[in-house]
């Protein structure tokens, strides 16, 4: 916290590594951020832009609303996954449209065909456990989370759990481990999200960018 | 089972020279709070927990340390100093001269995982301004905020003003239930338009109250936000917040304090107890604020004395961090 250096001339933007990357760069550029594509896209981890105005950094996506709440970064883009799962105290100030898909409880056909309100607990297997346990208990269902770091679509076939929590893209994985969606919980795409104080001390280059990327986002 | 040597959540030790860092600020805050007549008070601990639960708001009451005294009262930890002064002013020293200058410094518990350069237990230092005039005294006290920064050598700060009785007044007449309020004031405060969008098409908002709530998410500038806010709005509660909002703003340049205020009626968080003006206190190379403060012009009425207040409060962990002149 002591090391939380903002330079006022200067902006800087935590952005997500893998699934939103080429897509956020590719909106930036669009949005009229110079980006020297040697730069931006390869390995590098920090970067400005060609007017020196943004530096960025590529961080893990789970890591961009810590630095963004903290003030480390003044900016970010992350899944709203992401920032649900996240208790980030950050605004939210833009839906940039890309990185599109559905959070869904997923289970094979079998159990989809079977109510799970009907059952005394429901087993879920995820990478969200916030999200998960707020969309069951809210209907009223208690819920046990068993909680993975990655390949869930594997837990219903290696009997963890009968149903799982995730982000579905195209549908693909889930078919190819004989799993389909029982329900949608939300649609999700990507966050612009803001500093509180970076909000309202440097506003003038936050508007801008937000108003540069408001007009380039994808509409819904 | 727990180890003797192990700390539980959210506690803190200072020595050496955070210790001393950490009294020289304190001692050249208050330099300036007596300097403008603040008489310290040290109220206690702990008290009974409807004292704090009142007017705090749902969040805050939620982080209340509440225990129960061998007789069955419920009791709690004091987790801010407003309500404690308050009691004291309505209860005991309501026939002294108004206004009632106080000013306070010690550590309050909250209940909550630690973060931003706060733990549960964290220190806070401020001023409480009752039964005085309006105008003069909510500048008063955002004068006696701005010296006592400078005299920690922060120079460049931003102070931005709201008005509670702007956005009470624009949602008055939604008929919206307290919760639905609170979900659009959340939503508000996140600055999420896509949130809002979707929270007004579940409650049926009439598309000129969406285009209302939409516009209040960029009601922040100069003095002339005050303006754009006035062709907003046509409800007398927000008319009159308008009004209050521009003479303390003009009572403020008379001051020579403009320069450092951003008007922000896009700021609807606060505890409760708000009334009037609000304000946090935003310093450049901090991602939190370090202070806030406000009118609570109601929460005296809570222990029989009705005498209109403000006052404001610094976060002394997130002023200790900041590079500081502590001479």
């Amino acid at each position: 916290m002591s090391n939380t250096k903002q330079s006022e001339e200067i902006l800087s933007v935590a952005l997500s590594k893998g699934r939103l990357q080429h897509a956020t760069l590719e909106l930036l550029r669009r949005a009229g951020v110079d980006l020297d594509p040697s730069e931006a896209g390869s390995r590098k981890l920090v970067f400005r832009d060609r007017s020196g105005r943004f530096q960025f950094f590529m961080v893990k996506p789970v890591d961009v609303p810590t630095y963004v709440e903290y003030g480390v970064a003044d900016l970010g883009v992350a899944g709203w996954d992401v920032l649900l799962e996240s208790e980030a105290d950050v605004h939210q100030p833009l839906d940039l449209g890309i990185g599109r898909c559905v959070m869904a409880v997923a289970g094979p056909r079998s159990t989809a065909r079977k109510n799970y309100r009907e059952l005394s607990a429901v087993r879920i297997a995820t990478k969200y456990p916030r999200i998960t346990t707020d969309h069951f208990t809210r209907q009223g269902v208690p819920v046990e989370i068993i909680y993975l770091s990655g390949s869930v679509e594997l837990a219903p076939r290696l009997g963890l759990s009968e149903r799982i929590v995730d982000l579905v893209a195209t549908g693909r994985t889930l078919a190819d481990n004989g799993l389909e969606v029982i329900e949608p919980i939300c649609e999700v795409s990507a966050r612009l999200i803001v500093n509180r104080a970076g909000y309202q001390v440097k506003r003038r280059a936050v508007s801008d960018l937000i108003q540069g990327l408001a007009e380039t986002a994808p509409r819904r | 089972m727990k180890t003797l040597t192990q700390v539980p959540l959210g506690t803190q030790v200072l020595f050496g020279p955070a210790v001393k860092r950490r009294r020289r600020l304190e001692r050249l805050v208050f330099s300036i709070f007596s300097r403008w007549k603040y008489e310290e008070i040290i109220p206690p601990i702990f008290d009974y927990y409807d004292v704090f639960s009142r007017g705090m708001g749902a969040e805050l009451e939620e982080a209340l340390y509440r225990f129960v005294d061998r007789e069955g009262n419920l009791l709690a930890l004091r987790p801010e100093f407003t309500s404690l002064v308050a009691k004291t002013v309505a209860t005991r020293l309501q026939d002294r001269p108004k206004p009632l200058r106080l000013c306070y410094c010690g550590d309050v518990l909250r209940y909550e995982a630690p973060r931003g350069g706060r733990q549960r237990e964290s220190f806070q230092l401020g001023i409480e301004n009752i039964g005085g005039e309006r105008i003069a005294c909510d500048a008063e006290v955002i004068q006696v905020a701005m010296e006592s920064l400078q005299r920690v050598g922060i120079d460049r700060f931003q102070f931005n003003l709201g008005e509670m009785g702007f956005f009470a007044g624009l949602v008055e007449r939604f008929g919206l239930s307290a919760q639905d309020l609170s979900g659009i004031r959340r939503l508000i405060d996140l600055k999420d338009p896509v949130g809002l969008q979707a929270e007004v098409e579940r409650l049926r908002l009439s598309p000129r109250q969406r285009e209302v709530l939409h516009a209040l998410l960029h009601l922040t500038g100069n003095a002339e936000t005050i303006d754009d806010a006035r062709r907003l709005v046509s409800n007398e509660k927000s008319l009159s917040a308008l009004d209050n909002l521009a003479g303390l703003y003009s009572e403020l340049r008379r001051r020579k304090l403009a320069d450092h205020l951003t008007i922000d009626l896009s700021e609807v968080r606060g505890l409760d107890y708000y009334t009037g003006i609000i304000f946090k206190i935003y310093v450049p190379g901090l991602g939190f604020e370090v202070g806030s403060g406000g009118r609570y012009d109601n929460l005296l009425k809570n222990f029989g004395c009705d005498l209109p207040s403000v006052g404001f409060t610094f976060f002394l962990e997130r002023l200790m961090a900041l590079p500081l002149k502590l001479r």
